[in-house]
C-alpha cells in the first residue's frame, strides 16, 4: 500500500478543527487548539505537548512559504486505534518530489509524530498521525 | 491539606508571574533560582509537583528532570516544564527526560499549565 492510499483507510472523527494562519501569533492558536483536539481524543498532557508542537512546526513551515493556509484538525480511527491527524494543503509542492519533501519534514518533526505523508489530493497535502497509546 | 509546587525559574520576574499564579488557586510555592538548588530543595523536602524552567545556569531544566526521575526519592513528582523554547528537538528532549508535561511560555501558558494541574490532581474542580 503507498503512503497516499494508506492516509485514505483511516476513517475521520471528532473532533474536526481548523484554524486559519495568517502570522506568527496565530502559531500560539494552533498550539492551543491541538492542545485542546488532542485532550478530547483522550491524549495524556505529554503527548498533547507533542502534538502541538507538531501542529505549531507545521504552521511555522507552511508560514515561511509568505502565504495565509488552513491548518486541519481531526480525529482518525484505524480499528481500536484513535489518533490526532494535522494537515496542510501545500500547492507549492506541486510537482516537488515527494521523497525530499518527507526527508526534509522527517528531519525537521523527529520522533514528534508516528507518520509523515504528503498526499495528492488533488492540492499536495502535508498529513501527519499521532496515536494514542493505551 | 495545602499542596506545595516547586518552581525552578531562574528569572526572578517570571518566578514571581508563576508563583502568584499558582498561589492564587491554592497552592503553596517555594521558589528555587538554578538546577542544583532545585533539586536539593526536591530531595530535602519532596513537593507535590515541580514546575521547572529549561534556560536555567550551571545546569539546565533536561538535566535537572533527568536527575528527579532518577531519584526514588523524587521520580513520583509531576514535573511540568514551562518555558520559552517551544522547538521539536527541546520539547522531544524534555518529554524524553520524564516531563509529565511541556508548555512554551505564551498566552496560553496559564491556561495548559491549570488544565494539566487539574488532570494530575493538584488542583480540585
Amino acid at each position: 500500500m503507498t503512503e497516499e492510499q494508506s492516509v485514505l483507510r483511516y476513517k475521520m472523527r471528532p473532533p474536526v478543527l481548523n484554524v486559519q494562519v495568517e502570522d506568527s501569533m496565530d502559531i500560539m492558536i494552533v498550539r492551543d487548539t491541538t492542545r485542546r483536539a488532542a485532550s478530547l481524543l483522550g491524549f495524556s498532557p505529554a503527548y498533547r505537548a507533542q502534538l502541538a508542537t507538531a501542529a505549531a512546526s507545521l504552521a511555522e513551515l507552511v508560514l515561511k512559504t509568505g502565504e495565509a493556509h488552513t491548518l486541519n484538525l481531526n480525529g482518525v480511527i484505524d480499528g481500536i486505534k484513535d489518533g490526532l491527524q494535522i494537515s496542510a494543503e501545500t500547492p507549492w509542492l506541486q510537482g516537488v518530489s515527494a521523497n525530499n519533501v518527507l526527508v526534509a519534514l522527517k528531519s525537521k518533526m523527529g520522533d514528534l509524530v508516528d507518520e509523515v505523508m504528503l498526499v495528492n489530493n488533488p492540492t499536495p497535502t502535508i498529513v501527519m498521525i499521532v496515536w494514542v497509546r493505551s | 491539606m495545602v499542596l506545595e509546587v516547586l518552581l525552578v525559574e531562574d528569572s526572578k520576574t517570571q518566578a514571581a508571574q508563576i508563583a502568584e499564579m499558582l498561589e492564587s488557586v491554592g497552592l503553596r510555592v517555594r521558589v528555587a533560582y538554578d538546577g542544583p538548588d532545585g533539586l536539593r530543595e526536591a530531595m530535602d523536602n519532596p513537593p507535590s509537583l515541580i514546575v521547572l524552567d529549561v534556560k536555567l545556569p550551571t545546569m539546565d531544566g533536561f538535566q535537572v528532570c533527568r536527575r528527579l526521575k532518577r531519584s526514588p526519592s523524587t521520580q513520583d513528582i509531576p514535573v511540568i516544564m514551562l518555558t520559552e523554547k517551544a522547538g521539536p528537538k527541546a520539547t522531544m528532549s524534555g518529554l524524553r527526560a520524564g516531563a509529565d508535561d511541556y508548555i512554551p511560555k505564551d498566552i496560553f501558558a496559564s491556561e495548559h499549565l491549570m488544565e494539566t494541574l487539574e488532570e494530575l490532581g493538584i488542583l480540585q474542580e
